[in-house]
Order: C-alpha cells, then structure tokens, then sequence
C-alpha cells in the first residue's frame, strides 16, 4: 500500500470513503426482505477500447463526488522467484511521476482537492484509486492514463531507490516490528511448494527488495501495465458521454502490450501434518492451524465461509462458545477462509488464557472439529450465518470506492462486474448445513500447517514441543540483522 | 499492501444484479494533438449539501434528531452521552468505562449472554456500545423492516443489563492479556507513555488502564457507573435512514417508556496539566524493536479554541495529507519511515498535539533531527506557500461531502454537533472560517502551541542501538523510562 493508515493519523483523518447512493438511475430493489433474497440492481456500462482497457461506468449523483479505480491483473503471484516483492514494490513506483506528471501532483489534485488517493497490491491484483469532487474527474483521469502509458519516461535510479527503502520500512513495520508479523510467510512457505507463487509473501524479502533492479522494473511495466491487463472503473457523479470523451483522448493513445501468460496454479494438499514452532518477542503464545483449501475459482469458497462462522464469528460459535466463554481456556479465537484468485487456506488462531496450554488448546479444538464433521452443523447455525448477508450487502453500496473495487475485480477474474451480487451473495444463500459439513470433511484432514509462536526461549510454550520443528530464521525476513537502506 | 479476502470483499462490496450490458466499443482515437502536459481545467465546485435533521425530544426528555436519508432500505440508529470515562471513571479505575461497554453486551434481567447474541443475529445486526473519553453511544445499525425489534433489544441492553460476575471475571481475564500484549508494541508503549508524561496520572487525559485498575474494578462500580452514566438528561439520540422523523419518535418513545428521567451535562473542569519541562527525550529500551516508534509533542488548546481552524490548516499541510512537511521530508525524500503524521486532539479540556511516527532503527537521530527542523521551521523559518494555504483548505472543505456519504456517517457527523456542543450550522459555518484563514493567522498558531523548547520526546525502540545516537544529535537530554513510563534511572546528560 503507497501509504499507511497510521493510528497516528486515522483518527484526524477523514475517512477515505466516498458515499454511494444507488441514485436516480439506480434502482435498488430488496425485492423480499423477508428471506433475505434481495435482489440489488445497480446500472453499469461497459466498455473496451481497441487497446484492451476494459472501462465500467457506474452512475450516482447523490453526492458531488467520484471513484476511480484502475485495476492491473498482476500480483506476487506473477512474481519469480529470487524477485518476490516486485509487484508491491513497482506499486510503489506507480506513484513516482510520469512522463507528463511531475511527482506531487498526484496528490495535490487529489488530497490536495479533499479527495484521496491510494494503491495496494495482492497476490492476484494491484489496485490504484482516486476519490474526487466531481470537477476533478478529468484530472484523474489524466493522472492514471500517464502512469499507464508513460510512467518510464520519469522514471530513475533515485526515485527508485527512496521507494525500495520505503518499502523496506513498510515490510519493518508490518511484518518484522509485529508480534506474531511473520506468521503467515512461515505458514505460507510451509503449506505450499516452493514452486507455487501462493508461497511468498506479497511485501516479498528484504534480500529480493535489495536485489530488484531498474531494469526489472522495466521489463514489468511493459508486460503487465499494459491497457489489455487493466480495468477502469468510475462510480460516482459524472456526466456519461463527457467521461467517454475523456477516456478515449486520454487512454486511447496507449499501445496494447504483449500477451500475458499467467501461472499455472495446481491444487495444493500437504500429505501429512507439518508442525512448527517460531520464537518472536512476545509475551504471549499463539498457535495457528491452517489447511489448504480453495480459492476463488471454487464453489467451497462459500460452505468454507460459513463453516468459518459456524466455528468462530460470535459467542454462541462452537469453539468460542466451548473455549473463550465456557471452558475459558481461551483469551481469543477466530477462524476465516482465506479465497485468493486460484489458492485458498482456513484458518484458525488462538490465543491461549494462562494457564492452559497450546497442547491443550489444539487437542479441544480438534475434537470440537471432529464432533462438527461428524454432525454437521443445525440449521439454526445456517441461517444465523446468512442472516447479516442482506444487510452487510446493502451496506457495501453506500461506497462508491467499494462498488469501483468490486465492479473491477469481479471483471477481471470472472469477466463479470455483476460477480458479487449476482453470483456471490446468491451462493451464499444457497449454502446448507450438508454443505458445511461435506467441505469439513473435505478440507479440514490431517494435511494441515501447526505453527507456535512462543516467547523467545519458550519452546516449551509449544503445541506439542517435542513434535514440533524448529523455524530459527524466516524465509523471507532477516531475523537477526535487518537489511538497511542507504 | 492489503491482503484480498473474498468474504470480505463480498461483504463491504456492492455490485450489481442486472441484466447484463453487452460490451461495446468505443470510437478508435487519434491521439494527435495531445498536450498531455497540460493540466486539466477544473470545472465548477459542487455545492456542499449538508443534510437537515428535525428536532425532537423524547417524553423521557432525550433530544431526537431525525434525518431522512431514502435511498437504501436502513436505518441507523445512535444514543449518544454527553460525557464519559474522562468524567465519570473514578481515578483508580480508569478502563472501567470500557469494562461497562463491554458487559452491556453479557446478558440482561431476562436474557442471558448468549441469547441476547441470537436474538440479535436472528435480526441479521447487532447494538453496539462504546464509550470514550468524553462521549458514549449505543447504537443499531439495521435493515429498516427490523428496526422495532432491534429496538426492543436496545432498550433491554440500556436499561436493564444484569452485569454477571462470572463474565467480569472472563473479560478481566482477557483484557490483563491483552494489556500484556500491548506491551509488545512500540506503539500501544508509545500512546501509554506519551499522555502520561503530559498530563501525568493525575488527569483525565493521562490516565490509561493498567493490569492494577484492571484488577481494581468490581461489579459494585459496572453498576454503579451504568446508573449514573446512561441518563436521558445527557442524551442526544440521532436516527438516520429510511424513515420519518414522527415515526422515529413513536418508536423510541415506546421502546423507551420505562427509562426513568433524570442526568444533566457533566462540567467537564479538569486539573490543569503541569507546567511544560524543557525539551527532552524520553527513551523506552524495545530490545530487537525493527523500528522507533516517535510521539513528540506537548498540551494543546481545547476544541473551542478560536484558533481552531487556524489550527486545522496548519495540521494539515504539516502533518496530515499525504504530501505535508512531515511526510514529504521524513518518508518521501528521505525514506525514514512508512509513513509520519502530526494531529491535535482537542477535547473538552487541553488535548495534546503529537507528531511521529515508526522510523526505522538505524535513522532514528536522523529523522529526529528532521522533526526538531521541522517543529522550528513551521514557526517561521520556512515560509508558508500559496500552495499550502491552498490545499489545506481544498482538503478540508471538499471533503466535506464524505462526511455525508453513509446513514452510519450522518449519523456521526449529526452526533458530533451535539456531543462537542458546536453550533447547529456548524458544517456551513466550517467553510467560511477555514476560508479566513490567513498565512499570518498560522504563522500566529504555530508560535502559540508548537513550543520546541518545551516538548516531550517519546521514542521507544532499541536502546543499544539508537541511545548513543540519540545522544550525539545533542538535541537533548535522554531519560530512561520503563515500559509503563516511570523513570528507571536519573537523568544522564548526553
């Protein structure tokens, strides 16, 4: 991400968040409130130039404001190896000045205009937006055209060197300098091949930070930031036909790039249990239980989901119920699905309550597992978990960034602006207890990753110590001496 | 660099269901002729809308304001107190307010924990209840066709919580190890430290629960603060969405029939904070810390300062947008950190200004020596540019509107009126007094608050590592403190 939301600042800040109101055009439709089945509809255009840039316009004149989003389908996982971190780094060029956009105006016609800007990568994407008054629209548009299409042209050594250092404190700060930081490079790095890009962590290494070149940055730009690998949403206040306009004359000189072979990504099963223990500074053991499971590109995404809400979302969960409230053996606990674009993993983290133990923790956790495979869960829990969805739904269109986010990223993996509501949210309706209890038995097996964080010199604190192998340095960090920058 | 969820992308997503528009494409260009150096003209400003509310008061005499908003079938609803911990935590108990926020939500007079947990997840929402230094609320955020239910578990939540012993012993047990773990971090050590050293323990703002408050707090004082706390006299309850304001009030008015009369405004009087020390650094040993966490600063003015908008300007051309003084020198050019900041906390009383930020271990005397010149700089020695005048006051008005954006964010800013006792054209009056601002009204601003002969130094990171720099900067002298913030050894001068 270009910047953080610093404790510091968030609370002085206003909130980036651009109001939606599914508008004059957009008629929202809960069509029965009742079963929670709401139908949603909100316009959109679509569009493609003869470059390949996919445009989706939303329309919304309830509040003089606008989102742009641009959306490059490339994330760490088209990363090589020896080069992770790259995808994040060159987000972190998007905002150095283009060939016609001197460093620092990005910002002053966005935040310097009392809008916003900001970037973030993921295994699978890299985002860039801007949130505007309505006037400024052209001159986001203008903003985003040249990075697209001339961002080398300003590009140099030392620029390019002040954002690797920047970055480097961004993997300090929210990696290195956080308790339990590298948990999950340690799990990733276990429960995947070396070989499958899902291994290493979007923020990469320290060593491939240092080693990524100008030329490497290059020879990215060329292949991935071309207009055929980009989406452009707007949502907002904006005249159609004038926004058009400025599409074509600002986009519509970009040269389509080359063909882009993606990775293939083969399903991951780890045979066996891999048991883990990884000192960190801190005063308090965790233990994590992650199983590969599914990514986006699979139906079980949804029964996962739930299953996660089954066992953890609130105090009548089973294993909070049975460990943080009853049994009290636990200070906390939680549970998610983790669905990237073609990879997935479940996941649960727990933080034990002195004096009981991870040992024991894991085993109650595995029996609370077991009773849930071999039952299923009731009904009641079904429709407890899809009972939130229709609000949670509505609520996501309040957001003009967050509806440019999902139109764009629905496109770019299913090709589909519509994916969240039409297929999504009816998925999730569509999930029952039988379909929990078949993902279950399914996913969560014996192959699984057990990782203990414990105090440093406390690998006593462990799950099951004795069986637990050692992790001294972490694949990606530097444990003892960390890489400065000039 | 955000991790992709997909269930969390669903969730705060909003697309659509549609018929489907074909693809089409558009005219082929000739990009001839583009001077694509030249900037855009900007078209006309949009004119700030703020929404109306009207005013109502319940029977119980708690003030209503309802503000419709029809777009989306939701309501949200909020209580608001005037007041909080800062005013009615007893001084060895400070995190009881939290405690209480806390037990609200763990059963009632005729629900236990877990059932009211399932009634309110059967209505697809939840109340939630905080309370904060110098303001609570309790709230609903709901779909409109189940705000009466919701409604009926609010009032049971506000009036009637049965604050168990055996939960307090569960959420003291939890919170001891979360204030543990806080002790982990640079930064939670940071924002105990910082405050304490301004205002010491003695006040309101320098007060932050300890594993002994904690420990202190029993089920005697949950109830004892719930009845003197959630009063109609200092209520305020805001209601934004798909709804009239007549039949708003029915239904509060029902809902809370039986909440008795009674509470007025805390006075918000306050001990006034020690006399400021000469600059110095503060250092807290973080062994193995990565990065320093940095939090200098000292007591600022109160949020009815009439230097605040003078104030708001300078804030954010210093310390606030992305390209301030701060952040353009520290990150930008100099590759210090992730990111700095500045912020002043007004209040009701004296709340401080603090700038910092995480700076990586080995350039913590570097980037010290760029805060002091930047601290020194705005004072004068660097001059305030047209441009900065400019985007401060861009960025504070035009982003106005997203104060507006959502049923929930109406809310707020509505409730704000009330609880910070602003006028009620407060938002229109924002733009016509952060417009008079003026170079010399900032210049002006910064030489009242920004003292760099007087402020606290807080850096926590690692000591081997960082004291001997520190130290050869000679920008001040070094006191050693502990985790908590008291002093380990006597002053050493470097």
């Amino acid at each position: 991400m270009k910047r953080p939301i610093s404790q510091l600042a968030a609370a002085a800040l206003v909130a980036v968040v651009i109001p939606l109101r599914a508008g004059a055009q957009a008629a929202v439709a809960t069509q029965s409130a009742q079963n929670g089945s709401a139908a949603i509809t909100i316009p959109f255009e679509r569009l493609t130039l003869p470059n390949g840039l996919t445009v989706i316009l939303a329309q919304d004149h309830s509040t003089p404001t606008v989102a742009v989003e641009v959306l490059y389908h490339v994330g760490s996982k088209n990363e090589q190896p020896g080069r992770t971190g790259f995808a994040h780094l060159f987000e972190h060029v998007m905002f150095t000045g283009s060939g016609h956009v001197p460093y620092g105006l990005h910002d002053k016609y966005t935040e310097g205009v009392g809008g916003g800007n900001n970037g973030n990568t993921t295994n699978d994407f890299t985002q860039y937006y801007e949130t505007i008054p309505s006037n400024y629209l052209e001159h986001a548009l203008w903003l985003e055209s040249d990075r697209m299409g001339w961002l080398l042209d300003a590009l140099d050594t030392a620029k390019y060197n002040a954002q690797r250092d920047i970055v480097k404190n961004e993997r300090r700060q929210s990696v290195d300098n956080q308790p339990y930081g590298r948990s999950d490079e340690i799990i990733k790095s276990a429960a995947y091949p070396k070989t499958n890009p899902y291994s290493w962590p979007v923020i990469g290494s320290m060593t491939d930070l240092s080693a990524a070149s100008v030329e490497d940055v290059k020879a990215f730009f060329r292949l991935y930031y071309a207009p055929n690998n980009a989406t452009l949403a707007i949502t907002g206040d904006f005249d159609p036909a004038q926004t058009k306009a400025w599409i074509t004359k600002y986009f519509g000189g970009i040269p389509r790039g080359n063909a882009i072979v993606r990775p293939t990504i083969a399903a991951t099963h780890l045979a066996a249990e891999k048991r883990l223990v990884y000192e960190d500074r801190v005063q308090v053991p965790r233990l994590y239980l992650v199983w590969p499971t599914v990514g986006e590109d699979s139906n079980d995404q949804y029964a996962l989901d739930v299953l996660s809400d089954v066992l953890t979302s609130s105090r009548i969960s089973r294993l909070t119920k049975a460990l943080v409230y009853d049994k009290q053996s636990a200070a906390n606990l939680f549970s998610y699905q983790d669905s990237n674009e073609n990879a997935g993993e479940f996941n649960i983290v727990i933080t034990p309550r002195a004096p009981h133990t991870l040992t024991e923790l894991e085993g109650d956790v595995d029996s609370l597992v077991a009773k849930l495979k071999r039952d299923g869960p009731t009904d009641d829990e079904i429709s407890r978990s899809k009972a939130t969805l229709q609000l949670q739904f509505l609520s996501g269109l309040e957001s003009n960034l967050g509806k440019a986010q999902r139109l764009a990223v629905g496109q770019a993996f299913h090709g589909d602006p519509n994916r969240a509501f039409a297929v999504d949210y009816q998925k999730y309706q569509a999930v029952t207890a039988a379909d929990v209890k078949r993902v279950a038995n399914k996913y969560l097996g014996t192959g699984r990753v057990v990782l203990s964080i414990v105090p440093t010199g406390k690998r006593d604190q462990a799950s099951k110590p004795s069986a637990s192998t050692i992790v001294s340095q972490t694949p990606f960090g530097s444990k003892t001496s960390i890489v400065e920058g000039k | 660099m955000i991790r992709h969820h997909l269930r969390a992308q669903v969730l705060t997503g909003a697309l659509a269901m549609l018929a489907v528009v074909p693809a089409v494409h558009a005219q082929a260009t000739k990009p001839v002729a583009l001077d694509r150096s030249a900037i855009p003209t900007a078209g006309k400003t949009p004119e700030l809308h703020v929404p109306t509310w009207s005013k109502l008061a319940l029977t119980d005499g708690a003030k209503l304001v309802v503000s419709e908003r029809r777009n989306l079938p939701l309501v949200y609803v909020s209580i608001n107190f005037i007041g909080g911990a800062a005013n009615f935590e007893p001084a060895n108990k400070a995190g009881l307010a939290s405690f209480v926020s806390n037990m609200m939500l763990e059963g009632t007079t005729s629900r236990t924990g877990d059932q009211l947990a399932a009634a309110m997840q059967q209505l697809g929402s939840d109340v939630n209840v905080s309370i904060g230094s110098e303001s609570g609320t309790i709230s609903v955020f709901v779909m409109k066709d189940k705000l009466e239910p919701m409604l009926g578990i609010l009032q049971d939540v506000l009036l009637h919580p049965s604050f168990p012993d055996s939960a307090l012993e569960r959420l003291r047990g939890r919170t001891l190890i979360n204030l543990q773990q806080a002790k982990d971090r640079t930064t939670s050590i940071a924002s105990v430290v910082f405050p304490k050293l301004l205002y010491t323990s003695g006040g309101p703002y320098g007060r932050s629960m300890t594993e002994a408050s904690a420990k202190a707090i029993t089920r005697t004082d949950l109830v004892k603060f719930h009845d003197d706390y959630f009063k109609p006299g200092r209520a305020e309850i805001t209601v934004v969405g798909d709804i009239a304001p007549a039949d708003a009030k029915r239904m509060l008015d029902k809902s809370l029939a039986a909440w008795p009369a009674g509470g007025s405004k805390p006075s918000f009087d306050y001990p006034t904070p020690p006399a400021p020390k000469s600059t110095t650094i503060y250092l807290v040993d973080k062994p193995g810390a990565a990065q320093s966490t940095f939090a200098i600063g000292e007591v600022g003015p109160p949020r009815s300062t009439p230097d605040y908008y003078a104030l708001r300007v300078l804030n954010s051309f210093f310390g606030e947008q992305f390209q301030s003084r701060l952040n353009a020198n520290i990150r930008e050019q100099k590759g210090y950190s992730y990111g700095v900041a500045s912020r002043f906390a007004y209040g009701r009383g004296p709340g401080a200004f603090r700038a910092g930020g995480d700076i990586v271990t080995a350039k913590s005397d570097s980037a010290l020596i760029e805060f002091m010149k930047e601290l020194r700089g705005i004072r004068g020695e660097r001059p305030i540019t047209d441009d900065e005048m400019q985007s401060a006051k861009n960025a504070l008005i035009q982003s106005l509107p997203a104060r507006f954006a959502s049923v929930g964010s109406v809310s707020n800013s509505i409730s704000e009126i009330y609880t910070q006792d602003l006028p009620e054209d407060y938002y229109q009056r924002f733009v016509t007094r952060v417009n008079a601002v003026t170079k010399d009204d900032v210049l002006r601003v910064a030489n009242k608050y920004i003292d760099p002969q007087h402020l606290a130094i807080v850096i926590v990171g690692d000591r081997s590592k960082i004291e001997g720099p520190l130290a050869a900067t000679k920008i001040a002298p070094i006191v050693y403190l502990d985790l908590n913030g008291d002093p380990i050894t006597s002053k050493v001068t470097p």
